[in-house]
């Protein structure tokens, strides 16, 4: 195969396939819609690995996260420090997880941590109530969205702590198989 | 399975209390010690997947000797202790100790590479055994494991580099003799490598309709995605189907084509018939000669030709069918014992494929209803009917599966009389007019016609009953749709295998192969006019006329059962009529343009919950079981037991279609540089013994995995409730000590206020604790107090005893 693109060094382009789950092809095709959110931020040649981040905004207007309720949460948790805002290898890092081809664990680790709005590796019930609002639309009264808190943690906390920690999250999953192709977006 | 186990359990040091280790990475603020410990020691006693196995035991007994006393003796923090980090400076997040799957992943070699699934990397050593046990993998096994890490870009390019630099020097340390050969496979064993990515990439970027699906997953979500999904996986099969049967019988019949002198009208088109049927498209064309070229040249046995292809084609599809259901399978299989609340669904439920703000608000919408119905609990049918109501149930579901095994033996008795009729046409061959070509188009229509409105009549059917979930109500209209779609092609078959075979017509194969033909294209023509009648009028109906019915829903069930049902035809017919498989990979593409145009503007996005891992599963096994194993007995009943036509096709003459093959091996016998042909075909296919052997074999080994199977059921069972019994030690303990932590104050602060504060040595002397613990939540945190106070009070005896 002919090495015709000058924005990767080949030993780039094969730790970033090594990495990620993604061929030569998709790679380079996702750093051009990395590179179209942003033209002028982005330079065209990565080889001297440039420190460019883009800013939390631009992900968020993405076609495919736009409208998902948990964009914020998403960037957040694939950005390096937390805030949002993503560089090239986080991005990479983001849509590799979320394709089809990444295994349930490894998925599961992920949304757990975007559950996790406090960051304190439990899903306590603040986080818990926080993400129904989010999929509800803030439109459910709040002693329904108690209610159903304390039904998830009851059904759910295996060792009784009051939160669900990771494991739980995962024994959560195995009972729900079609997570596999729900935590998924199409790139 | 933990790093952190093996070093901390075979390290002495570690059973003691201070070795309680409560470290936060990220966020000071909360603070909870890794409690997943007993469980982990507990674990490993049941998997014994490494060393130290027969001191694990020891440990459970003494935990499950401690569970039934209050005696809580200095043995306890032992337990808590294991999960220290060996290196007990940094700050872990200790949380994520190995999965869950412990108990149901097979043991391997590369067992300490299970831990990267889901957990993070976060101390040196940690990291140089990682990049060890990596170094020693092959190469798709590292990158698999690299990939499956959750850690970010960079730190996974840094391993990576580090693992890649420790095989370099490793094979340069002095493995000279080792790597030289490794060297020299090495490069033949990248460039196949390079290879091997290239041509996956190149199907990648095939992607067929990557674009579309991405649409229609985008507004509707996940279920009615699966059956684009499945519908391009069925193309792919007619794909490979029709490439083979192709080149391997159509291309060299080419070579040895006569003309054709039957004229062209467009009728043939509908009915098969008449041109089409001197063409390569029927089995009646194909000559039963060998084809050579050249005089003396290298020459092409038809018969054998056909024979095997057509076996190779069914073997492969076998092949494929077995794996894509059992993988399937293990991705979506729930364990039916484990009870599944419905409130945890909400966290795994959310559709990331969703895409449209419509869709979205919609889907929010759907979920804000289904938690209020969950929680005033609507759906739940009042369950203490008297017993009058009972049997009134009983006996409406009684009458309606009656109603429509009634209706599904009357399809079929319809069928078969109508199936005679044209078997009739038959008999007056040489009639060749207009009439007597469209009345054989009578049985396609009524076919189709039956495969359209039973269903709807099923439907109507269930919604008269009363099921207890709407979930049971689709898996009876859904069985009952395959009901008669099984009987219907169950019958036609019959009919074709013992009324047309064995009918004095010319060439009984093409007949079939033509009644086949018109089947598959009259159902096509159904699907599309389906498409508009129900949903586009529907739409119009429910939109301008009666506005309470809103938009039809993309019938899912209905819809894969119609592909199922055209796939079967085509798998039948491949035999007949070796081109069937292109006319039908045609109409398939048009389908799914049809569908998707017609789902874009018609249909609103489902309502209700549909399972969609257990239905795309359960498709896949309804494709295998019934379809594809029913094709296959009709293939294997044509090629052992009927007798080819005489006048026509690749086997005429002869007594059986298999008679080539035999025959073949009778001219193998003579040639001594065959004769190992000779005795495999002698001594495992057709020696009884070889397949006997075979069966019980395959017996064995899936009793033995049925067993392994039981036995790890039995033990999740019970380390499960190994877990809920430790969550009430720990509550137990947590009271206690949170007594024991006031008594002490109480008595402290009457003790006086002037000795040096215990508490502010005992915390200097901790590592890590908490700062912020005023919050009262968390039971974790009180348990650290808890445990600081009672180093309190070890100290305070000290001094006491001092002071003595």
């Amino acid at each position: 195969m002919g090495n015709k693109q000058t924005i990767f060094t080949q030993a780039q382009l094969d730790a970033y396939q090594d990495c990620t789950f993604f061929t030569r092809k998709e790679i380079l095709r996702l750093f051009d819609r990395y590179r179209d959110l942003a033209p002028q931020l982005v330079p065209l040649d990565y080889t001297g690995k440039p420190a460019v981040t883009l800013p939390y905004e631009l992900i968020g207007s993405m076609p495919e996260l736009k409208d998902n309720p948990f964009r914020q949460r998403i960037a957040e948790v694939f950005s390096e420090n937390g805030d949002g805002n993503m560089t090239l290898d986080d991005f990479l890092d983001m849509f590799s997880v979320l394709s089809e081809m990444a295994p349930r664990d490894l998925k599961a680790y992920y949304a757990f941590k975007i559950y996790d709005f406090n960051n304190d590796d439990y899903i306590c019930k603040s986080d818990l109530e926080k993400t129904v609002n989010k999929l509800t639309r803030n439109e459910l009264t709040a002693e329904e969205v108690n209610l159903v808190c304390d039904k998830v943690i009851y059904e759910a906390d295996v060792d009784n702590d009051g939160k669900l920690s990771l494991e739980d999250f995962q024994h959560m999953i195995i009972r729900a198989p079609d997570f596999l192709s729900t935590f998924h977006i199409r790139i | 399975m933990s790093y952190h186990y093996n070093e901390a359990f075979e390290n002495p040091d570690y059973h003691f209390s201070e070795t309680l280790e409560i470290d936060r990475k990220r966020s000071s603020q909360k603070n909870l010690f890794s409690h997943q410990s007993p469980y982990n020691s507990s674990l490993h006693v049941s998997s014994g997947e490494h060393g130290g196995r027969g001191q694990n035991y020891p440990l459970a007994v003494r935990m499950a000797s401690m569970r039934h006393g209050s005696e809580y003796s200095e043995d306890l923090p032992t337990v808590y202790g294991l999960s220290r980090s060996p290196h007990g400076n940094s700050m872990d997040n200790l949380s994520f100790e190995p999965e869950p799957e412990l108990a149901l992943s097979p043991p391997s070699t590369s067992h300490l590479l299970h831990r990267p699934d889901t957990r993070r990397i976060s101390t040196g050593s940690e990291e140089e055994k990682l990049v060890g046990n990596l170094a020693s993998m092959s190469t798709s096994e590292r990158i698999k494991a690299i990939q499956k890490m959750p850690e970010n870009m960079k730190k996974k390019r840094e391993i990576r580099n580090k693992v890649l630099k420790e095989i370099t020097e490793k094979s340069r340390r002095g493995r000279a003799q080792l790597s030289r050969c490794t060297q020299c496979l090495q490069g033949p064993a990248l460039l196949f490598r390079r290879f091997g990515n290239s041509l996956a990439e190149y199907f990648h970027a095939l992607r067929l309709w990557h674009r579309t699906l991405k649409i229609i997953g985008a507004e509707f979500g996940t279920s009615v995605l699966s059956y684009f999904i499945f519908l391009k996986w069925l193309l792919t099969f007619n794909l490979f189907s029709f490439l083979i049967n192709f080149s391997f019988i159509t291309i060299p019949q080419f070579f040895a084509a006569e003309p054709n002198n039957v004229s062209f009208t467009g009728l043939e088109l509908f009915t098969g018939a008449g041109y089409f049927q001197q063409t390569v498209l029927y089995y009646g064309f194909y000559t039963n000669a060998t084809i050579s070229k050249i005089k003396n040249g290298p020459s092409y046995n038809m018969q054998l030709a056909y024979i095997f292809t057509v076996g190779m084609y069914f073997a492969i599809c076998f092949l494929i069918l077995l794996l894509s259901m059992a993988k399937s399978f293990c991705r979506n299989f729930i364990n039916p014992q484990t009870y599944s609340g419905n409130a945890s669904r909400l966290l795994c439920t959310w559709d990331f494929n969703i895409t449209n703000e419509k869709a979205v608000k919609l889907k929010q919408k759907n979920l804000r209803t289904q938690i209020k119905e969950d929680l005033m609990e609507v759906n739940r049918e009042v369950l203490n009917l008297s017993a009058r109501e009972r049997l009134v149930r009983i006996v409406i579901h009684l009458v309606s599966w009656a109603a429509s095994l009634g209706t599904a033996v009357a399809a079929c008795a319809g069928v078969y009389f109508l199936s005679i009729n044209n078997a009739k046409l038959f008999v007056n061959w040489h009639k060749n007019d207009l009439e007597s070509q469209a009345a054989t188009l009578v049985l396609p229509i009524v076919t189709s016609l039956l495969n359209t409105f039973v269903p709807l009549f099923y439907s109507w059917l269930g919604h008269l009953e009363r099921f207890q979930t709407p979930g049971y109500r689709i898996y009876v209209t859904i069985t009952r749709n395959i009901i008669l779609k099984i009987s219907i092609v169950g019958i036609l078959c019959y009919y074709w295998l013992n009324i047309v075979a064995a009918s004095q017509s010319q060439c009984w194969e093409t007949l079939v192969g033509q009644d086949i033909y018109r089947l598959v294209l009259v159902d096509f023509i159904f699907c599309l006019l389906g498409s508009f009648f129900g949903e586009f009028l529907r739409r119009i109906i429910g939109t301008a006329v009666c506005a309470s019915w809103g938009p039809p829903e993309f019938d899912i069930g209905r819809n894969v059962l119609e592909l199922i049902y055209a796939q079967t035809l085509t798998w039948i017919g491949i035999l007949f009529s070796p081109l069937l498989p292109g006319i039908q990979m045609i109409s398939f593409s048009i389908v799914f343009y049809v569908k998707k145009v017609s789902l874009m503007m018609n249909c609103q996005p489902p309502r209700k919950a549909w399972r969609t891992a257990q239905m795309t599963t359960s498709f896949m096994f309804l494709l295998f079981f019934p379809s594809f194993v029913g094709v296959l007995s009709v293939i294997a009943v044509t090629v052992w037991r009927l007798k080819p036509s005489e006048e026509c096709g690749p086997f005429r003459g002869l007594s059986s279609m298999y008679a080539a093959v035999s025959n073949w091996i009778k001219i193998l016998e003579g040639y001594t540089a065959s004769k190992w042909v000779v005795w495999i075909y002698s001594n495992l296919i057709t020696s009884e013994l070889f397949f006997f052997i075979l069966s019980v074999l395959v017996l064995i080994i899936t009793y033995l995995y049925w067993q392994i199977i039981e036995g790890r059921k039995t033990m999740a069972r019970l380390l499960r409730k190994q877990i809920i019994n430790e969550g009430k030690d720990k509550m137990f303990l947590l009271e206690k000590l949170r007594a024991l932590q006031r008594a002490k104050q109480t008595v402290r602060a009457w003790r006086g206020q002037g000795q040096q504060s215990p508490y502010s040595a005992g915390s200097s002397r901790g590592t890590g604790f908490p700062q912020a613990r005023s919050s009262g939540t968390g039971a974790a945190e009180a348990l650290a107090l808890a445990l600081r106070a009672r180093e309190a009070a070890r100290w305070e005896d000290e001094d006491d005893d001092k002071d003595f």
